[in-house]
């Protein structure tokens, strides 16, 4: 489960060993930094000294990108695709975009990247509007570097690292591990040491600009909902004073004694917990954070998305990829599980994908013309807020209206009928699924030891055709171990879920992205600007996030497949689609 | 001056009353519970139609859509449409259209009168062409309705002294202005106008309009 929506890295088994550019914290100040951040040695030229804290700023996107050569991690993830289709289609003017990626499944990153631009939904804008040209696009301005970000240089060696950086403009960085508990070792390796190492590339680039994609999420267990955006070095979440290396390594030390994934999931989740982080993904998030932050030989810029979730219009509406946070509580409601235990006031901090790749841009651009902030929230429960009680409201009208279209009798007439609503996690519920499960669990356990030869006599066994009966009961029993086994994971995912969706409230501010699209031309601001603030969240919850979720996330939760598009065609065939033509029905091919 | 051509939209234009589909909206509230009480509610407004909109003036249209109260602005807005696209889009009265049609093609200025809420009919009003819609609005406070309805109460009888306080706000001229109504509680808003049609009319406007030489237009 994800709740930003990037890519996930390499899981190698590299080194873990500390780079050579300070990853040692300074824990002497805790001072939040908000200004305009721009790398020692480089003088501030231009238009800084007009720079007034809450006023826009000038600037256009295009000339930032102009020419620029920028080295990318993780655009084979949700988010790093749709950012680098928007870059692609609507910035032209880029130099040339250098992309980190690794092999899978038998394909080297090469011809994995190819199948992704070629059949992926998150590039069918650009197939549209160049058809097989599309091919000459990517190869002109794209090129594809198999590397391992868990490794020290990504695995190029220092030279090879070296002359990867020596043009580059900006790095810009993805790549992550999203799964709310995963094995700490591999969040560590995702998540701190990869960011570590494409800091490191950074660093051997003119102009040391990194853009380091986090989560709004590392605020952590903190009593004011009104989260700034700021770092404030060597302080965690719950105001205590720590190390981010010193924490790392007893990290690793302690999970190096440890056996099972159970234990080390536990000792991490109780080392966050102790510094005021929900789960080891916000945990890693955070101490990554932290390492950027003592480095003194980049320019660091952090974009903090928020839930990252089905695409507004770009690139078409309702495109969702993987299973993020909103698809499993959607799936849930439509199910007969009627009751979310979500605190109906809290903010549920969903943003469209395409609204945070927009962020992004702005963010990229903001870097490349050092006028970037440290840190950029995109999130909308600052700017319009969306609630768990508003959501579970409109899920439950849309998902009737779904079952309306295309349910079964069952899921018409009584399913879609019965609505669900926020409620009480601590609460027992009469036919809670706590309750539903115990009693499936009692059944089973029952039905294990009964044998219905030993308690009815034998010819009334034979007259009740025991036999059958008997295989009747064993298929019961059966459907008791697979409900108390669905049952487990529904508890399960709504343990991790509880802490997003009940216990914490959160109010992010988004300011710099408000204030960087307040900078922008009218034409930029329509293809760039941060839109959160324009949302109308009865349109986009109903005939987008829903549907959206419906089509692309809630078969995978099934076991299903999801819909690919048809392969690009050959170059011979010419040009499919002429330029400017988009499909008229934008989700024709998922259905 | 302008010509106008006035429409009550319950019974000349569709047959459902707004009755109905604040039936059908408090049907579809959130909680099962909610939705008996809602109907009850509602079905309150059920004796005061009966008793005739000229006796009750706009109570009856107040308590019809009191059953709503506490129900999301954001629910209200979905089944208003969804209301509109089930029962109203495809289901709009022949003779309706064909008199609508008319009275553009004379260049009339089409108003839309409704007791119904702008949620349900705007989308009709937009369909057919309309230059205006007189209808109820709901009350909203911290995205939630309250249960009352915006002033003006559009009742079930609109009274002649509205028709000429809009015709003259609009510059239209009432002598030359047609309207079309199908009840009793109509026949104020008929007599106001200098050129009034009853449309399938109930019983009663059948009689006034007999009694008043009025025309009397069949399905």
């Amino acid at each position: 489960m994800k709740t930003n929506g990037h890519g996930k890295s390499g899981h190698g088994t590299g080194p873990n060993g500390h780079g050579p550019n300070g990853t040692n914290g300074s824990n002497g100040h805790a001072r939040p930094r908000t200004g305009t951040r721009l790398r020692p040695g480089l003088e501030l030229t231009g238009r800084e000294g007009s720079v007034r804290e809450g006023s826009g700023r000038e600037g256009s996107v295009r000339e930032a990108f102009a020419g620029k050569h920028l080295v990318v991690t993780g655009v084979t993830g949700f988010l790093g695709k749709v950012w680098l289709g928007m870059v692609l289609d609507f910035l032209p003017e880029v130099g040339r975009l250098t992309v980190i990626a690794r092999g899978k499944k038998g394909e080297d990153a090469a011809a994995r990247f190819q199948r992704i631009v070629e059949r992926s939904p998150a590039f069918r804008p650009l197939r549209e509007k160049h058809g097989p040209a599309l091919r000459d696009l990517v190869a002109e301005k794209v090129r594809v570097v198999e590397a391992r970000l868990t490794e020290p240089h990504l695995g190029l060696g220092e030279e090879g690292a070296r002359a990867l950086a020596a043009d580059v403009d900006a790095v810009v960085h993805f790549a992550g591990l999203t799964d709310f508990e995963p094995e700490p070792k591999m969040a560590l390796d995702a998540n701190v040491h990869g960011a570590r190492h494409v800091a490191d590339l950074a660093a051997l680039t003119p102009h040391g600009r990194y853009v380091h994609v986090s989560t709004c999420f590392v605020a952590g267990i903190r009593p004011d909902p009104e989260i700034p955006e700021e770092i404030t070095p060597g302080l965690s979440p719950n105001g205590t004073r720590f190390d981010p290396a010193a924490e790392i390594e007893a990290l690793e030390e302690g999970l190096a004694k440890l056996d099972t994934k159970k234990e080390r999931v536990d000792f991490a989740t109780a080392r966050a917990n102790a510094l005021g982080w929900p789960n080891i993904y916000t945990y890693t998030k955070g101490l990554s954070e932290q390492l950027l932050e003592t480095r003194d030989d980049i320019a660091s810029t952090t974009f903090r998305p928020a839930i990252v979730e089905c695409a507004r219009s770009y690139p078409f509406a309702g495109w969702n990829e993987g299973i993020n946070t909103s698809g499993p509580l959607v799936w849930l409601l439509s199910t007969s599980f009627r009751r979310l235990p979500a605190k109906a006031k809290n903010h549920f901090d969903v943003v469209p994908v395409d609204t945070v790749a927009r962020g992004m841009v702005l963010a990229t651009a903001a870097a490349l013309r050092d006028r970037a902030r440290p840190v950029y929230q995109c999130g909308s429960s600052h700017v319009n807020p969306f609630t768990f009680e508003r959501a579970v409201d409109l899920t439950g009208y849309a998902v009737r209206r779904l079952h309306e279209r295309r349910g079964t009798r069952w899921e018409r007439e009584v399913l879609g009928r019965l609505e669900p609503h926020c409620d009480d996690p601590d609460r027992e519920q009469l036919l809670g699924y706590k309750r539903m499960r115990q009693a499936a669990k009692a059944m089973r356990g029952f039905l294990r030891d009964f044998d219905l030869e030993r308690v009815v006599s034998p010819a009334l066994y034979e007259r009740i055709d025991g036999d059958a009966r008997k295989e009747s009961l064993r298929s019961f029993s059966m459907k008791c171990r697979t409900t108390d086994r669905k049952l487990g994971q529904v508890d399960e995912m709504l343990r991790q879920f509880r802490p997003f969706i009940h216990d914490l409230h959160y109010a992010f501010r988004a300011d710099h992205l408000v204030e960087e699209t307040a900078a922008l031309s009218d034409e930029e601001r329509a293809l760039f600007g941060f839109d959160a603030p324009e949302l109308c969240w009865r349109h986009y919850w109903v005939h987008v996030q829903v549907p959206g979720l419906d089509t692309w996330c809630i078969p995978l939760l099934r076991g299903e497949k999801v819909p690919e598009d048809e392969p690009l065609a050959p170059a011979e065939d010419g040009v499919r689609a002429k330029r400017g033509e988009r499909s008229a029905d934008p989700l024709r091919h998922a259905v | 001056m302008q010509t106008a051509a006035f429409f009550r939209i319950e019974g000349t234009l569709t047959e459902r009353s707004a009755l109905a589909a604040a039936a059908w909206i408090t049907s579809n509230a959130q909680g099962v519970g909610e939705r008996v009480a809602r109907l009850g509610n509602v079905a309150l407004a059920a004796p005061l139609r009966f008793l005739g909109e000229m006796q009750t003036g706009a109570a009856a249209t107040r308590v019809t859509w009191m059953g709503v109260r506490g129900m999301t602005e954001d629910r209200l807005i979905l089944l208003g449409e969804e209301y509109y696209e089930k029962y109203l889009k495809d289901d709009v009265l022949d003779v309706g259209k064909d008199l609508l049609k008319q009275a553009k093609k004379q260049g009339r200025r089409v108003v839309l009168i409704s007791d119904n809420v702008d949620w349900v009919v705007a989308p009709l009003a937009e369909q057919l062409g309309a230059d205006d819609l007189i209808c109820n609005r709901f009350e909203i406070r911290k995205g939630k309705a309250t249960g009352r309805l915006e002033d003006p109460v559009i009742g079930g009888n609109v009274a002649g002294q509205w028709a000429r306080s809009f015709a003259s706000e609009h510059g239209i001229d009432l002598d030359a202005s047609w309207a079309y109504g199908a009840s009793a509680a109509d026949s104020l808003l008929l007599s106001a106008i200098g050129q009034p049609c009853a449309v399938n009319p109930d019983w009663q406007l059948r009689r006034l309009a007999k009694d008043h030489d009025w025309p009397v237009v069949e399905k």
